[in-house]
């Protein structure tokens, strides 16, 4: 059922690619490119952010007082304090697209569970700066959401206490309230960038930023938003008030919607079970080759008499999945009797995709079960044939 | 359909071709001796992704008498592997100015890029070729 429901929306993932490439050109689908434009947008953030961060006064009198003084009396200040909010939400917007999409058209099994699990960690991260930027405003919405995260975290069992004085600075809201929670934002966005290398690191010429039309289209919408529909505060917090709703940003305080039904607690463990669900999905379904419908032709083997040591296939591998080793001993073929160095296949990141077999001008690279050898008999056959219906 | 068969029974090219299995869905566009549906003058050997495919092969296939020969990969952008029909598309291009010094015509070979549901779209853009290739004249054999 489950498996039905994920091939269902891989071929709907897939068929509204043919929707849009009757619209746009093939290589400018922006759904292939959604981890560069969320690139993008983190670039924008980190830049507005800086600008912002000149301005900003982390105290319980001077946050709302400074946000203000930004927003009225900066040449500008409203537009990027506005290309700050909205570049937020197209960064989420861009990195979940990023998520379902590789879900559900299969990118993340097997070798490639690495780039899985280092993305759901972006994602919290990403989730943790988002959330607490909105805090930092120090408006009546900031105050409802710091009581509401103090409350879900305190019911957290046995560390639940410590958990909300690390969050706040403290037993209650105080003058270091503030500076934690600018921490809380900055700190979360600058670890993106080292997670960013995880999220890379077995992958050779990662796709990083989007073609140009798309960097212009993004930037373009941002500032048409942020001038358009300009960011605001709401009314600054009063100590001691309750103030009683406040406008959802849907991207990063969904789980402060829940609290109207539970109790913060339980929405805490409701999102924390789903981020938990999210990492094992690549161990979660096992199922044989066979039963996805696939011909497992096994790793790529190198054949140690022919390898040159060119590295061509080295440059090819889409996973890093081949290391060139100081060669022991010399190859046999004459080609390779002079080589400095040998490829190496690393099994567990091969996913048996045999780029590095087209790359190979020696063929010293065989899928064991597809061999060159078999493949130019099927190329003769086909070849010589007589036309069937031809004759 | 009806028009398809009777332009093959006049087509004496035969063609090669390589399909990719996270290309175009192959079900139901295959006859059991792996050539195409309609077109039984093209075979098609099906591989792991466009970028298994050796250039040594394309040349192969021209080489043993057939009139074109093609590789089919995902869209461009939307490679399973990430990048294996760039490179492939790379090693076409290549392919073919090697192919002109050795005076074969280069349009003996294309790269073709469909996804899961362009079956209708691959089938045309494969009998385009072969109408393309009858015009060139049959294989160099």
């Amino acid at each position: 059922m489950y498996r039905r429901l994920l091939t269902g929306l891989q071929s709907a993932t897939l068929r509204l690619d043919v929707g849009i490439q009757r619209v746009l050109p093939q290589d400018f689908n922006p759904l292939y490119y959604t981890g560069g434009l969320a690139n993008l947008f983190l670039t924008v953030l980190v830049v507005s952010g800086i600008l912002i961060f000149l301005y900003y006064e982390p105290s319980l009198e001077g946050a709302y007082a400074s946000v203000e003084f930004l927003t009225r009396d900066v040449p500008y200040g409203v537009v990027f304090r506005g290309i700050h909010r909205y570049a937020a939400d197209a960064y989420m917007v861009a990195i979940l697209l990023h998520l379902f999409r590789n879900w559900f058209t299969d990118r993340y099994r097997e070798a490639r569970d690495s780039q899985w699990l280092s993305g759901m960690v972006l994602l919290v991260f990403s989730g943790l700066a988002g959330f607490t930027g909105y805090l930092l405003v120090w408006d009546e919405r900031s105050q409802i959401l710091t009581s509401l995260t103090v409350q879900a975290l305190r019911s957290v069992p046995l560390v639940g206490n410590w958990l909300a004085e690390v969050f706040v600075g403290g037993p209650g809201v105080s003058d270091t309230t503030l500076p934690r929670f600018l921490f809380l934002h900055v700190g979360p966005a600058m670890a993106l960038y080292v997670l960013l290398w995880w999220h890379y690191v077995r992958l050779r010429h990662p796709k990083i930023w989007p073609p140009a039309v798309w960097v212009l289209f993004g930037l373009g919408l941002l500032f048409i938003l942020a001038s358009v529909l300009p960011a605001t505060s709401g009314r600054p917090a009063q100590p001691g008030a309750s103030p009683e709703g406040f406008a959802v940003d849907w991207f990063y305080l969904w789980p402060y919607v829940l609290a109207r039904w539970m109790a913060p607690g339980w929405a805490l463990a409701l999102v924390v079970a789903l981020l938990a669900y999210g990492m094992v999905i690549p161990y979660t379904l096992r199922e044989t080759p066979e039963e996805r419908g696939l011909r497992a032709l096994g790793q790529a083997v190198v054949v140690d008499e022919n390898c040159t040591g060119c590295e061509l296939c080295y440059y090819d591998c889409p996973y890093n999945a081949i290391y060139m080793v100081p060669s022991p001993a010399p190859g046999k073929s004459r080609a390779a009797a002079n080589r400095k160095l040998l490829a190496v296949v690393v099994d567990s990141r091969c996913v048996e995709c045999g780029i590095c077999i087209g790359a190979c001008p020696f063929e010293a690279l065989e899928l064991p079960r597809m061999l060159d050898r078999d493949v130019q008999q099927r190329i003769q056959r086909g070849a010589q044939a007589p036309a069937a219906a031809a004759t | 359909m009806a028009t398809r068969t009777e332009t093959t029974q006049a087509s004496p090219v035969r063609v090669v071709g390589f399909l990719c299995d996270w290309a175009v869905r192959s079900e139901g566009l295959l006859n059991p001796d792996d050539t195409l549906v309609g077109m039984p003058h093209v075979t098609v050997i099906r591989v792991p992704c466009s970028g298994f495919v050796k250039p040594g092969w394309l040349e192969l296939a021209l080489r043993s008498g057939a009139a074109g020969t093609f590789v089919c990969g995902c869209p461009m952008g939307d490679c399973l592997n990430r990048e294996g029909n760039w490179i492939m598309e790379d090693r076409i291009d290549q392919l073919r100015k090697r192919l002109a010094r050795q005076k074969v015509d280069p349009d003996r070979i294309a790269f073709f890029a469909y996804g899961l549901h362009d079956q209708q779209a691959f089938l045309d853009a494969v009998q385009a070729f072969v109408d393309r290739l009858r015009a060139l004249g049959g294989g160099k054999a």
